[in-house]
């Protein structure tokens, strides 16, 4: 399989993110749409790391490993503001959080 | 490790002050009082310890100017008796405080003592970034304190205050990080040495850079547009510490960090009549303001243009002469606020025609409210006479004419305080202070002038631990060559040594600019 | 007998701690402070003062004593010293000066009696004489500028001693200002000869022997204009402290003070400091015939002026300051023809009759609770008869009357200003003389007005008058016999009396002798008794005046008692010259400073301000509403990066 493809992988896998996080109103589909997009940044990150020889590949893909668990965070911390906004605004729509306009 | 102790002192004091009681204000201020009576004996001990300083530590580097910065600091006699000044009038105002405060005053006490530790840093620091740091640094706390607890007006105000002053020295952040990419160190000798190698016109620039700063904090005319509004805002004890120590910083920064450091044949002159322009300029609004603290605000500004034109005529008498007019000014500015401040509790008014009449409501608040007023006035007896008399021996050095304006300074200093005076003590009582309920005046709030208007005294008789601290190095230690050349070495060395830089410092305000040509031709010989 | 010098300053220095600590503690008691205790310790430290004076001037040596405290400041350019110096002059100045100021504090004792800053009275008395001790007994310019501030301070602080009244507080403002101004020449006047030959010149001693050092000669000559120019200065500052010309207007407004302030400060001590430093300095005067013309005309002309200005007042206070003006002229005329002797002579007595003329004033004062326009007084002869004899004996005394004090000591001034030169001699004679027929004038009409004819008040009022207590009447009887008898002490006509002079000598003879090669050769001696004769001519001829015009009916008073009209432009022409020379630039300066040029300094910055709001307003409009339109932007930002990153290809 040619290295190529992988990146192409990513590549719609990120546009499919983005186009997500950018589009949809609801805050947990943002959420998702972001995760989506992180994880394709990790498969071409381990799809660069498989061209290069065996030695130098491991860092490669060691970062995705790093990338994996500080997005795991990411998502825990993100998920509690979601509940504490829905708390507040009752509300989990994007469009409404506009509090913070100066 | 004094000077350590002095500089960060007072931030672990904000940061236990912290833990001090929220609600019972009494406990929280004997902790305060405490700290800050400690911190007054500690800065004593640095005065009688004399010229003292740190061993340099290597604190980083700066990548894109390829210099090292360090830590070091160093006390001379001109730091030492500010920083006592800070721990003298930081005491009074904590006390003070009490009564102005009360239900914030834990919080005020955190900002306090981080201002002071600021403070402190900028009068000690051997290092001109590390000057820089805690120079931005003090700008914060006071910001804070002014629009968390000022008047009606306080956003506004801390805003203003803010702003301006970092304004002010953006140019000599910029200014700072050229001279150091020259130079390759932060220490202020090897910036000296590097500043004397470039174009006169490059020299310029960086000087107006650099003066820019202290003039913005001093203030000096035209850019005192922060200083009436923010005095005025700040709760008194705020405003004693903000006149009363960091106005000094200005005139501190344009002695250490400005005149040592760049050739002043050219400049002194003019700073010299800018200097006497703003004593002329604070002394004539100060004769018009009907906001008691904006009158002393710019009877502020009008000392503090006779300093910086006493520093600026860099006669033989200059160094004694600036710093006892400051320690005068600081302890009799910061008495004369803090009692305005109880006169506005009195009338609920900062208005001159709110009140009147004090003498009569409450004598024991007339007579220190009398003296130090009086004190303001260089009254022979207080330190604020020596200081007024030696600046103007600076300034007839200079010529007659600059010592004819400071005299007509000193007759409108007696014009407007005579008059405030008048419009607080004396007459009946007016406005908003005639239907206000009589109020005691608070034993407190006497305990905090009482040890400054006292040292007014002491001074005043006894200026000799003052004016000896700076006193200057006798000829033959100037005319020796070696002192030179040991004084490279020295700086050469990456260490630095802040002592040496200094004794070039205060030769260089000895004889001006002929030791500008003598340090020019050091390098040549070293190599 | 041999004590320390600095016991004298310190006693009332100890008076003024006592009594401020007595003053503020019992200032929340409505009742103050027990008079009996004040009154005996306030009494009792000026007292203490005096009688150390005594002591050291009993078989004082003839060089008199010096001693050095301490150091005050010390720097590489300038050096003052503590230094006090006990000799002819000022043991003459502190006798009268703790000894009357003894006698005012026992008589202000009954005056101020009732009133609820009593303590506080006395502490500034005390403050007084400390401050006017030290100016007096200091040996170096600077100390004596602290006393000479101290005492201008303690003048304020008296002044508008009752301060509930703004008028009396602004007329203590006038007086710190003006004399401020003179303050300030006074200063300078000290870096002028610091600048000449170092801060050492500032001490006495030291300026005297330097002056007729020969090997200065050369650094002298060349100093020459630093030091005339330090002469104008200093004089400047006398000017200031003794109400002369141009400095004049402070000392008849002064008189809102309590009587025996007025007696004390502004009469016999305090406005004589400025004669006193022009005789402690006489030996740099002597060398300056420029500097000395000066003062003999302003003298002159100040005598003058305030003689007539006297002639116009209604308010028995101001008609005695402006004698007092016009008698400090005097002085200052006997110090600019080089009679320094005489000069301090005149000092002496007129401190006893000027003291005396006031505490009688203020016991007629006191006696009809507070009226002090003459117009409505008349006839107190016979209702207080013992203040009537001692102002008598004191109006004989000032007009000059034979064997009276001001009789010796006038008539030797005028003696000396005749023999000044050949040409200017007789003219200041003549003025001169003419100044004493108009004291003489004016003197009479305030004796008429107020002791003879028939009571003028209301009915009411006239019930009230009584004599004063004897703690007031005990001073001016002292004081009358002073006025009476002091001028024996150098008795022109009367051979072998001139103790005076030989106590001066030691001081003052060197520089009169210097002085008469600089001013030139006296003019022909005139026979002693010819001065006197026509002295006595003056006197006569000004009450015979004096009585013609004035015991005439009263014109009815109205208003207050300020002159009107055209006695209201001779009496206030130098108020107007301060007002248009002085106080309306500074005050169109500050004006212009606070209304023009602050404003415009504030719209400057209103305006940078404003540009920067708007700026950033619109920098603020890319920030939307929504959270994912935020998003985009910023991935957009990314993107343009991404393509200029692209086009450049890095080398940016």
């Amino acid at each position: 399989m040619q290295a190529i493809y992988i990146q192409i992988l990513a590549l719609i896998l990120l546009t499919i993110g983005l186009a997500t996080a950018l589009s949809r109103r609801n805050m947990f589909f943002v959420l998702m749409g972001i995760e989506l997009s992180l994880n394709a940044v990790n498969l071409s990150l381990v799809g660069f790391a498989k061209t290069l020889p065996a030695a130098a590949s491991i860092a490669g893909q060691i970062i995705p490993l790093f990338t994996i668990g500080v997005a795991a965070a990411e998502a825990c911390v993100g998920l509690a503001v979601v509940i504490l906004l829905f708390r507040n605004q009752e509300t989990v729509d994007t469009d409404n959080y506009s509090n913070m306009k100066g | 490790m004094l000077l350590h102790v002095l500089v960060f002192a007072p931030f672990l004091a904000a940061l236990l002050m912290v833990a001090a009681s929220h609600h019972d204000y009494r406990s929280a201020s004997r902790l305060a009082v405490l700290f800050a009576a400690a911190l007054t004996v500690g800065s004593v001990m640095l005065i009688a310890a004399g010229s003292v300083s740190t061993t340099p530590h290597e604190w980083f580097f700066i990548p894109g100017c390829n210099a090292t910065v360090y830590y070091v600091l160093a006390s001379h006699g001109f730091g030492a008796w500010l920083v006592f000044l800070s721990s003298i009038v930081g005491l009074a105002a904590l006390i003070a405080a009490r009564s102005a405060l009360e239900a914030h005053y834990r919080n005020f006490a955190v900002g306090v003592f981080a201002l002071m530790g600021a403070l402190n840093g900028t009068f000690l620091a051997g290092d001109a970034v590390l000057f820089f740091f805690f120079f931005e640094a003090m700008v914060v706390p006071a910001a804070v304190l002014i629009g968390a607890y000022g008047g009606t007006d306080r956003k506004s105000a801390a805003l203003n205050f803010a702003i301006y002053t970092l304004a002010g020295s953006a140019p000599m952040a910029i200014a700072l990080w050229y001279i150091l990419a020259k130079a390759g160190s932060s220490n202020p000798f090897a910036i000296m040495l590097t500043i004397q190698m470039l174009p006169a016109h490059t020299q310029n620039i960086l000087f107006w850079c650099f003066a820019l700063a202290f003039w913005v904090k001093t203030p000096l005319f035209p850019f005192h547009g922060w200083q009436a509004q923010t005095y005025a805002e700040a709760p008194a004890p705020l405003s004693a510490i903000l006149t009363g120590v960091m106005s000094k910083a200005g005139v501190f920064g344009f002695l250490y960090w400005v005149i040592p450091l760049f050739p002043m044949d050219n400049v002194a002159n003019k700073m010299m009549w800018l200097g006497l322009l703003t004593a002329v300029y604070g002394s004539l609004m100060a004769l018009r303001a009907t906001d008691a603290k904006k009158l002393l605000a710019f009877s502020s500004m009008g000392h503090l243009g006779l300093a910086v034109a006493g520093l600026f005529a860099l006669s033989a008498s200059t160094l004694p002469a600036v710093l006892v007019l400051l320690v005068g000014h600081g302890l009799s500015a910061s008495a004369q606020f803090l009692l305005t401040g109880v006169a506005e509790r009195f009338a609920g008014s900062r208005n001159l025609a709110d009140m009147g009449g004090l003498a009569r409501r409450n004598p024991v608040f007339g007579f220190f409210f009398g003296f130090s007023g009086i004190a303001a006035i260089a009254i022979p007896g207080t330190v604020g006479f020596i200081g007024e008399f030696l600046v103007l021996l600076s300034l007839w050095s200079v010529g007659g004419l600059p010592a004819i304006v400071a005299g007509f300074c000193i007759i409108l200093s007696a014009a407007y305080m005579l008059r405030f005076i008048q419009a607080v003590l004396f007459g009946k009582a007016k406005g908003s202070l005639a239907k206000a309920p009589a109020q005691r005046f608070l034993i407190g709030d006497g305990l905090a002038v009482v040890p400054l208007l006292i040292l007014l005294l002491v001074f005043g008789f006894h200026p000799a631990p003052i004016a000896n601290s700076v006193s200057m190095p006798t000829a033959e230690e100037n005319s020796t060559d070696g002192g030179y050349d040991e004084s490279w070495e020295n700086a050469s060395d990456v260490a630095g040594d802040s002592t040496a830089a200094d004794a070039v410092l205060e030769d260089s305000l000895v004889t001006g600019t002929d030791s500008v040509s003598a340090a020019q031709e050091v390098p040549e010989n070293a190599r | 007998m041999m004590i320390p010098l600095w016991l004298i300053p310190l006693f009332p220095l100890l008076g003024v701690l006592v009594l401020t600590a007595i003053a503020l503690t019992s200032s929340p008691n409505e009742k103050g402070a027990d008079e009996g205790l004040v009154g005996f310790l306030g009494v009792l430290f000026p007292s203490l003062a005096f009688i150390a004076t005594v002591m050291l001037s009993v078989n004082m040596p003839v060089g008199g004593y010096r001693e050095t405290i301490g150091t005050w400041f010390d720097i590489q350019v300038f050096h003052a010293d503590f230094g006090l110096l006990f000799d002819g002059l000022s043991r003459i100045m502190l006798l009268f000066v703790t000894g009357i100021g003894s006698l005012i504090v026992l008589y202000s004792m009954g005056y101020m009696h009732g009133d609820r800053g009593f303590a506080r009275f006395f502490a500034y008395m005390n403050l007084f004489l400390f401050s006017m001790i030290v100016l007096v007994l200091s040996d170096n310019l600077p100390l004596t500028f602290l006393g000479w501030e101290g005492v201008g301070l303690c003048s304020y602080l008296l002044i508008g001693f009752w301060n509930a009244d703004t008028k009396n507080c602004k007329a203590a403002n006038k007086a710190f200002l003006v004399n401020r101004v003179g303050d300030v020449g006074f200063l300078l006047g000290m870096l002028a000869l610091v600048s000449v030959g170092g801060s050492s010149l500032l001490a006495y001693p030291e300026l005297a022997a330097w002056l007729v050092n020969p090997e200065m000669g050369e650094q002298l000559l060349a100093g020459m204009p630093l030091l005339t120019l330090a002469g104008f200065l200093l004089f400047l500052g006398c000017t200031g402290k003794s109400a002369q010309i141009p400095l004049v207007t402070w000392l008849p407004d002064a008189m809102a003070g309590p009587t025996p302030v007025s007696a004390l400060i502004h009469a016999a001590t305090m406005v004589t400091a400025g004669v006193y430093l022009v005789v402690r300095l006489s030996p740099l005067f002597a060398i300056l015939p420029e500097v000395l013309m000066t003062i003999t005309v302003i003298g002159l002309l100040t005598a003058l002026w305030a003689a007539i200005a006297g002639l116009f007042q209604n308010d028995i206070k101001k008609v005695l300051a402006y004698s007092t003006i016009s008698q400090l002229g005097y002085m200052f005329m006997a110090a600019g023809v080089a009679a320094f002797d005489a000069s301090i002579f005149h000092v002496f007595t007129h401190a006893f009759f000027k003291a005396a003329l006031f505490l009688g004033a203020g016991a007629v004062i006191h006696s009809l609770a507070g009226e002090q326009d003459m117009r409505k007084m008349g006839g107190m002869l016979r209702k207080t008869p013992v203040t009537a004899t001692v102002m008598v004996f004191a109006f004989l005394a000032i007009i000059g009357f034979p064997f009276f004090a001001g009789f010796w000591s006038k008539d030797l001034i005028l003696e000396h200003l005749f023999m000044f030169n050949h040409f200017w001699g007789p003219v200041f004679y003549t003025i001169a003389l003419l100044t004493a027929v108009i004291t003489a004038v004016y003197m009479t009409r305030l004796m008429v007005l107020t002791f003879f004819g028939s009571y003028r008040g209301s009915a009411e009022s006239e019930k009230h008058i009584h004599e004063a207590p004897f703690c007031m009447l005990f001073p001016m009887i002292v004081l009358t016999l002073g006025s009476v008898f002091a001028g024996f002490l150098w008795a022109g006509l009367i051979p072998g009396a001139d103790f005076f002079k030989n106590w001066l000598a030691p001081v003052v003879a060197v520089p009169q002798m210097t002085a008469t090669q600089y001013i030139g050769v006296p003019s022909a001696h005139v026979s002693t008794w010819m001065f006197a004769a026509l002295g006595t001519l003056a006197a006569i001829l000004g009450i015979l005046i004096g009585w013609k015009a004035f015991s005439g009916p009263v014109p009815q008073a109205k208003g207050d008692c300020a002159p009107t009209g055209g006695k209201a432009d001779w009496t206030f022409a130098f108020d107007k010259l301060h007002a248009w020379c002085g106080i309306l630039p500074t005050r169109f300066l500050a004006w212009v400073t606070d209304v023009i040029v602050n404003r415009l300094v504030m719209f400057l910055q209103w305006f940078v301000g404003a540009v920067a709001v708007i700026f950033s307003d619109g920098v603020r409009s890319f920030q939307v509403r929504k959270v994912r339109m935020q998003l985009g932007f910023s991935i957009l930002g990314m993107l343009a990066v991404l393509v200029i990153a692209a086009i450049y290809g890095g080398s940016l």
